[in-house]
């Protein structure tokens, strides 16, 4: 053993015991009340005490923090109540010299405000005997704000004329009056309500078709009459469909009504839709065929790019009369691609432009087909934002100039319609950005949501209506010139916006069925529950695309979906009757979206063809990863994040 | 005396009389921003040998790039943060564990949090919420409640606040804003600004300030002056201008722990200033692997400093380690594209063996 052995032993030894005496204290943190309750608005002064070596002083050096949003506190404890809950408040005795800090974290319950008063809503007049209907009984706080979590009995003062069951279904049973009253926590109201006569004789069912194919909606109409033949307008009315157990319907076949009468079905076989007003029922039989969509895609050319991911394109027709297309990069070095794509069997690169950027995300073309925009992310000074390009002639594109202001956060997705651009900023708003000198783009406004947290991933201008996508916040419909709202670029003005629950809403693409004259947006999700695989294996997005009626665009219904499993969307485009979709790992898809739409299209049959975009020398090999699409000239062009640019053509052909 | 301190202090001891000589690691964590993700790398000081022991990616939306910018670890070594810039729209700060390098929880802040420290007397992550995105108006410092990941305050300081550092005493909290040229200086108790200065004229562009760790002294790095200036916390003035040469443009900046270096980040050059703190002069200027010099860490043995180069483009991002005794380069490692943000985790001794 050597002497600096023994000697550090030794050394270490007493620093151990000298430190280990300091280090040993016990102390502790002591608040009152230990458990505060409150109501909300009410303030209590929490305490603190410092216990430590079997002694307990008041400490008024704890800082105290709230955390959420359902009470506040000043640092030095005073607790005001905001919501009704548990919340956390945690109490923090800074380290001294000789101690460690010490946190303690404490609940502090919020009481639900009492009930004040139950409320019947708009009990329903007149009620008919033999019907049922569904009451609205609510329970109030003096604040009029509703407590859902109350359970409110109601009880009928005379079953033989009418009963309510614990969902608040009043079923009539005979014309009569009768007295219903809730009760909750302590709380009573009345109403009282007067069972008709059931003036129904007859219902009839018209409308519908007797065959249809699968995914044709079918529109029903049921209506109640009197002996007389009058209609009775307030009856209510049910639909639902019955799948008739024949050969042709194979296990599972499903079908759906809504209750405005609009059927469809995603199965061959027969269904019966079945509309009942009270004891009357009227019935209709439909045959469905399959929708027999037999097409297939053929490719018919490539721009191989397996040395980066390619984001997106757009496929234009130049001054000089010959078609380009345009990809942009991701996770690169900042470049944009030119290729010819005349003959789409001989797609040619024709130049490259480089900027100071790690991702080139997307890229528009103006109508004129003379100026390209394309986004900045990464960017070394970050500065990001976009750049113009003359690229009057693609084969030898010229950066004309930059722009960055209030673009530094980066730019994801830019659009360009009628000399202005609208150029998403840091996934908060989009800027409208003048570019009719474009050697000098002037701003002209933004376009922000005011909702908490509010996030914006893309903007697609048609018919002078920006379609912006907007995750939790689902797609907004702004006037910024087609007038319906008084709008322009400059005075961009909202017209509608429609949100679903998953959040996921990445892209949004308008369209108008000319069938039925309806206008459609349909509005995609991207989402990566499984992560995002960069460089060796493929990826499994999830999500799908939302079809949102908004012929009224104050009210906008969502109607359809397009689903397909184990898969996840990016982006789209409509043209006529036709859905093209990159749909990422389960590569092109082709859509037949004639005609009304209603529940799920793939399940319907509605697809018309895929392909699946494997490459072996791609980036990384036989991944599909379709990026975007856009039919051009006869043929469907389309990037794939893993394997550059894709030529094909829709045939009819299996 | 933290048992932490304890354990290091017996370990020092153990060290030096044990043969024999045991290897010396050292360990970083240093951000990608163009990738999302961090690096763990760890440097042999034996052959002077840089490594990447892991990457772990920390974006959560996957096709953006999200921002991985500051980088802290805990004071007691147990958790890594780092600070997501880009968010929706609000930025986040991650918490993982250094063990295992799982994420444990996140917390929402401001707009482009960048720079982040954790008091030693609190235990509060204190982050400066950068906002380069629209309009110069004043930004934030969001205080953060680390064991539990809530935002449990949120202080306004000036026009894109950055360079979030504490005074050893872990009560005092200095911050600089880059677009309105001033140093802040915030009670980390009350919560309060208690003094701000203004470091220089014209558009100096302050970037970062570190304290001294035992003198009444700040160190502001000017990135719009070329220059790095000294202030007196006693006084509340500036008391030296350090010039670091047209060009450099000084980013980041660290004082060693025993306080005789200053090593800064010449982000305009792609080099790295080694100061003399005692002199006040140069005293060495060396070239960084990759371009667009970023962060500094220092070990806690005063020996290397650790420093982030981004590059541009595709090419990959850089952690370079400097001898501060020798005033040399001994060792870089690739990383993600766009490094930027560096913390310090651990000096480590292991058995030759053990390697």
């Amino acid at each position: 053993m050597s002497y600096r052995f023994v000697l550090g032993t030794a050394t270490c030894v007493v620093a151990c015991l000298v430190f280990a005496v300091s280090s040993a204290t016990a102390q502790s943190l002591e608040l009152e009340p230990t458990r505060p309750t409150l109501q909300v608005g009410q303030s209590q002064q929490l305490k603190a005490y410092y216990v430590a070596d079997g002694k307990r002083m008041r400490d008024t050096t704890v800082l105290f923090y709230a955390r959420g949003d359902g009470v506040s506190t000043s640092r030095t404890g005073q607790v005001t109540a905001e919501a009704p809950g548990t919340h956390e408040i945690i109490a923090l005795r800074p380290a001294t010299e000789t101690q460690d800090r010490i946190s303690k974290r404490i609940s502090v319950t919020v009481s639900q405000p009492a009930v004040a008063e139950i409320v019947f809503d708009a009990p329903p007049v007149p009620v008919y005997a033999g019907t049922r209907v569904t009451l609205s009984v609510k329970a109030r706080t003096a604040t009029n704000r509703e407590r859902e979590d109350v359970t409110v009995q109601v009880e009928s003062s005379a079953p033989e004329v009418a009963t309510v069951d614990r969902l608040h279904r009043m079923t009539a049973k005979a014309p009569g009056r009768v007295v219903l009253t809730a009760r909750a926590a302590g709380q009573t109201a009345t109403t009282t309500l007067e069972v008709v006569a059931n003036p129904v004789a007859s219902l009839d069912l018209s409308g519908g078709a007797d065959s249809a194919r699968t995914g044709d909606v079918l529109d029903f109409d049921a209506t109640a009459r009197t002996e007389a033949g009058t209609a009775v307008g307030d009856a209510p009315i049910r639909y639902a469909v019955r799948t008739d157990h024949t050969e042709e319907i194979a296990p599972g076949a499903t079908a759906e009504i809504g209750s405005d009468g609009r059927f469809v079905a995603e199965d061959a076989g027969q269904y019966t839709v079945v509309a009942t007003s009270g004891r009357h029922i009227a019935t209709h039989t439909v045959t469905i065929t399959p929708r027999g969509l037999e097409g297939a895609i053929e490719v018919v050319g490539r721009g191989r790019v397996s040395t980066v991911h390619t984001s997106d394109l757009w496929v234009w027709e130049a001054p000089d009369g010959r078609d380009y297309a345009i990809t942009g990069t991701w996770g690169g070095d900042g470049e944009a691609y030119f290729w010819d794509v005349t003959d789409p069997s001989n797609i040619t690169p024709v130049d490259t432009v480089t900027v100071d950027a790690r991702t080139v995300n997307d890229v528009k073309v103006s109508d004129d087909g003379r100026t390209c925009i394309i986004s900045r992310e990464g960017a070394s000074d970050r500065k990001n934002g976009m750049v113009i390009l003359d690229c009057s002639d693609p084969t030898d594109v010229s950066i004309v100039t930059e722009y960055t202001h209030r673009l530094t956060g980066g730019v994801h997705n830019l659009f360009i319609s009628e000399d202005h651009v609208y150029a998403l900023s840091n996934g908060r708003r989009y800027e409208i950005i003048n570019i009719e000198d474009r050697a000098s783009p002037t701003r002209v406004t933004d376009f922000e949501l005011e909702t908490p947290g509010h996030s914006i991933h893309d903007v697609w201008v048609d018919d002078g209506i920006a379609y912006s996508s907007n995750w939790d916040d689902g797609i907004v419909m702004v006037d910024v010139g087609n007038g319906v709202k008084g709008g322009s670029p400059s005075n961009p003005v909202e017209i509608g916006r429609y949100a679903y629950p998953s959040g996921w809403n990445h892209a949004a693409f308008p369209y108008t069925d000319a069938a039925t004259g309806k206008d459609w947006v349909v509005a995609g999700d991207e989402a990566f529950p499984n992560g995002l695989n960069t460089e060796n294996e493929p990826t499994i997005p999830a999500g799908w695309l939302h079809f949102v009626d908004v012929t009224d665009p104050e009210t906008p219904s969502e109607e359809a979906r397009y689903r397909v499993p184990e898969a996840g969307s990016h982006n789209f485009w409509v043209d006529g009757d036709t859905l093209y979709v990159a749909y990422y790992n389960a590569g092109l898809r082709v859509v037949d979206l004639s005609g009304d739409l209603k529940g799920n299209l793939y399940e319907q049959g509605r697809e018309i063809a895929h392909l699946k975009s494997y490459d072996p020398e791609g980036r990384i090999p036989n991944a599909a990863m379709a990026w975007g699409p856009q039919p051009y000239k006869g043929h469907i062009f389309f990037s794939d994040w893993n394997s550059g640019l894709w030529a094909v053509e829709l045939t009819s052909e299996e | 005396m933290h048992f932490s301190r304890f354990l290091g202090l017996a370990g020092f001891l153990l060290a030096l009389t044990a043969a024999p000589a045991l290897a010396q690691h050292y360990y970083a964590y240093v951000a990608s921003e163009s990738a999302d993700e961090v690096a763990l790398v760890r440097f042999d000081a034996g052959p002077e040998l840089a490594i990447v022991e892991e990457t772990v990616p920390v974006g959560y939306i996957a096709p953006e790039t999200e921002g991985a910018h500051g980088m802290t670890v805990a004071p007691d070594g147990e958790h890594w943060f780092v600070s997501i810039a880009h968010g929706t729209p609000y930025g986040h700060v991650a918490k993982y564990e250094t063990e295992t390098n799982a994420r444990v929880d996140t917390a929402h802040v401001g707009m482009f949090p960048a720079t982040m420290e954790i008091s030693s007397a609190t235990g509060l992550l204190h982050v400066a919420n950068f906002n380069l995105h629209g309009e110069p108006e004043p930004g934030t410092l969001s205080i953060v409640d680390a064991e539990t990941m809530t935002e449990v305050d949120r202080i306004e300081t000036g026009i894109m606040p950055h360079g979030s550092r504490f005074a050893p005493d872990g009560h005092t909290h200095y911050s600089v804003s880059m677009m309105d040229g001033t140093l802040h200086e915030i009670d980390a108790l009350t919560g309060r600004v208690t003094r701000t200065l203004t470091t220089g004229e014209g558009t100096p562009k302050p970037t970062w300030v570190d304290p001294h760790p035992s003198r009444p002294l700040a160190y502001v790095a000017h990135n719009g002056a070329d220059e790095v200036v000294v202030v007196d916390r006693d006084d509340w003035a500036v008391t030296q201008r350090l010039p670091t040469g047209e060009g450099t443009a000084p980013y980041n900046l660290e004082v060693s722990p025993d306080g005789t270096t200053l090593v800064v980040s010449y982000k305009g050059t792609g080099e790295t200033g080694i100061w003399d703190l005692e002199t006040g002069t140069r005293a060495a200027r060396l070239s960084n692997s990759q371009s667009v010099t970023h962060g500094v860490v220092i070990s806690p043995d005063s020996r290397y400093a650790f420093v982030s180069a981004e590059g541009r483009g595709d090419d990959p991002g850089a952690v370079d380690v400097f001898d501060l005794r020798a005033n040399e380069r001994v060792a870089s490692v690739e990383v993600g594209p766009q490094a930027g943000g560096i913390a310090f985790w651990k000096m480590e001794e292991t058995l030759p063996s053990a390697q």
